[in-house]
C-alpha cells in the first residue's frame, strides 16, 4: 500500500477524505494490508482515549466475518430488498421484452414485408437477445431471463402486443410506409409506460 | 502541548465516511463492514462491559451485536448516525443476555447515557493484571512516541485526537493548508504505529 493511499486511510479515520478518494480505498478493502493498518490506527486511538484504553485491542472482527459466512450472504433486508427489485425488474423486462419482441417483428416483417415464415425468424432473433444473460442488468446480478417465445405469452401480454401492433399501424399510416424504426420509437417510449 | 483527555476525538455527528461504507454494505460489501466492526468494536465492547463485567461474555456479545447489525443494515436508514444505532443494538443485546439469565441490568442505562460514562472502573475489575500492565506499558510506549514527534507533527495529531478538531480548524490554527494538516497527520500516526505495530500485533 503506497503513502497516497495510506494519507486517504488516514482522513478516512477522521472523516475528512473525499469520497472518490475512500471509493478508491474501499475498492481495495479486501486486502489484508489496508485492513491491518486500518485496525492498528483505531487501536491507537482507542488506546488514546482513557474510556476505551482497556478495551482498545478487542478484536472480534474475524468472529463476526466466520458467523456472517455461516449464517448465509446477504443481511435480511438486503434479501426482500432483491426479491422486491427482482420482481419489478421481472416486470419491467416482461414489457421490454414484448416491445422487442414485437419491434423485431415488425422490423422484420410488418415494415413492408410481413410474411408467416418472418414470424419465425424473428422469435428466434428475440430469444437469442434475451437468452445470454440479462445485459442490461445492474451488476450483473440478476437471475437469467427464460428463453422468450410468443407463443409462451400470456393474455396480458398479448393484448399488449396487439396494441402494439395497432399503434404500429396507425404510426405505419402516418410515416409514409417506413414502418420499422418508426415503431421502434413507439416500443420505446411504450415500454416505460408500462 | 498537553492532552485533554476528557473530551470527545469524534464528533457524534453523521459520519460520511460511515455512509459511504454503509451504503457498500448493503450492496454486499463485506469488507465495508469489516472496516465498521473494526472502526467500532471497542467502544461496542466498552458499552457492554457496563453490563457484563464476564470477559468471554463480553466478546461473544460484541460479536452478537455486529452480526445484528450486519442482518439489519439494510433498515438502518440513517436518521440517527450509524454509531447511535449500533449503540441500541448493543444495549438490548446486552440486556436480553442478562435477562435470559434471569438476572437484571446493571441500571437501565441507555446507550447514549452508558457512552458518556467512564467504563474504566468496572473494566479493571474484569481484566487480568498481566493484561493491564500491558495495557499501561502499551499506553507509556504510545505517550512516549507522542513526545517524541516533531512539533508540527504532534500538534496537528494532539489537536485532532484529542481536541477533535477539523482540518479545516486545524489549518488555521497551525496557519498552513488542509493538506499539509492531512499530511501531518498521516505522518504522526504512521511514526506512532511503527513504534507500537510490534506491541499491538503481540496483544
Amino acid at each position: 500500500m503506497d503513502d497516497r493511499l495510506r494519507e486517504t486511510l488516514s482522513a478516512m479515520m477522521d472523516d475528512q477524505a473525499d469520497e472518490l478518494a475512500v471509493r478508491r480505498l474501499l475498492s481495495r478493502a479486501g486486502e489484508p494490508e489496508v485492513r491491518e493498518q486500518w485496525q492498528r490506527w483505531q487501536q491507537l486511538r482507542n488506546l488514546m482515549h482513557d474510556e476505551r484504553r482497556d478495551l482498545a485491542t478487542v478484536d472480534v472482527s474475524n468472529a463476526v466475518r466466520a458467523a456472517i459466512d455461516a449464517d448465509g450472504d446477504l443481511p435480511e433486508r438486503e434479501e426482500a430488498g432483491t426479491a422486491a427489485s427482482n420482481s419489478a425488474r421481472r416486470s419491467l423486462r416482461w414489457s421490454a421484452v414484448a416491445a422487442v419482441s414485437m419491434a423485431l417483428l415488425v422490423g422484420f416483417g410488418a415494415g413492408a414485408h410481413w410474411s408467416i415464415s418472418d414470424e419465425g425468424r424473428a422469435d428466434t432473433l428475440t430469444a437469442g437477445l434475451f437468452a445470454d444473460g440479462a445485459g442490461n442488468d445492474e451488476a450483473g446480478s440478476a437471475p437469467k431471463v427464460p428463453e422468450i417465445a410468443l407463443q409462451g405469452l400470456d393474455d396480458e401480454q398479448r393484448e399488449q402486443m396487439s396494441r402494439y401492433l395497432l399503434e404500429h399501424a396507425q404510426h405505419n399510416s402516418v410515416g409514409m410506409g417506413y414502418g420499422s424504426m418508426g415503431y421502434a420509437r413507439v416500443a420505446s417510449v411504450s415500454t416505460g409506460l408500462r | 502541548m498537553k492532552p485533554v483527555t476528557e473530551s470527545t476525538p469524534q464528533s457524534p455527528s453523521e459520519s460520511q465516511t460511515d455512509k459511504q461504507l454503509i451504503q457498500r454494505v448493503k450492496r454486499g460489501d463485506r469488507s465495508a463492514f469489516d472496516f465498521l466492526v473494526l472502526k467500532y468494536q471497542s467502544r461496542v465492547a466498552s458499552i457492554i462491559s457496563r453490563y457484563t463485567n464476564d470477559p468471554q461474555d463480553i466478546l461473544d456479545l460484541t460479536q452478537e451485536t455486529f452480526v445484528k447489525a450486519y442482518r439489519a443494515v439494510e433498515r438502518f436508514r440513517g436518521d440517527s448516525a450509524f454509531y447511535t444505532w449500533l449503540y441500541r443494538i448493543a444495549v438490548n443485546t446486552a440486556k436480553n443476555f442478562l435477562e435470559s439469565r434471569g438476572r437484571r441490568p446493571r441500571g437501565s442505562m441507555e446507550a447514549e447515557e452508558a457512552e458518556r460514562l467512564d467504563s474504566g472502573d468496572w473494566l479493571r475489575d474484569v481484566a487480568t493484571p498481566e493484561k493491564l500492565m500491558q495495557r499501561e506499558e502499551m499506553y507509556e510506549a504510545m505517550q512516549r512516541a507522542i513526545s517524541g514527534l516533531p512539533e508540527e507533527l504532534r500538534s496537528a495529531l494532539l489537536l485532532r485526537e484529542y481536541e477533535g478538531l477539523s482540518y479545516e480548524d486545524i489549518a488555521r490554527i497551525l496557519e498552513c493548508p488542509i493538506g499539509t494538516v492531512r499530511s501531518r497527520i498521516f505522518r504522526a500516526r504512521d511514526a506512532v504505529d511503527r513504534e507500537l505495530a510490534p506491541m499491538l500485533s503481540a496483544d
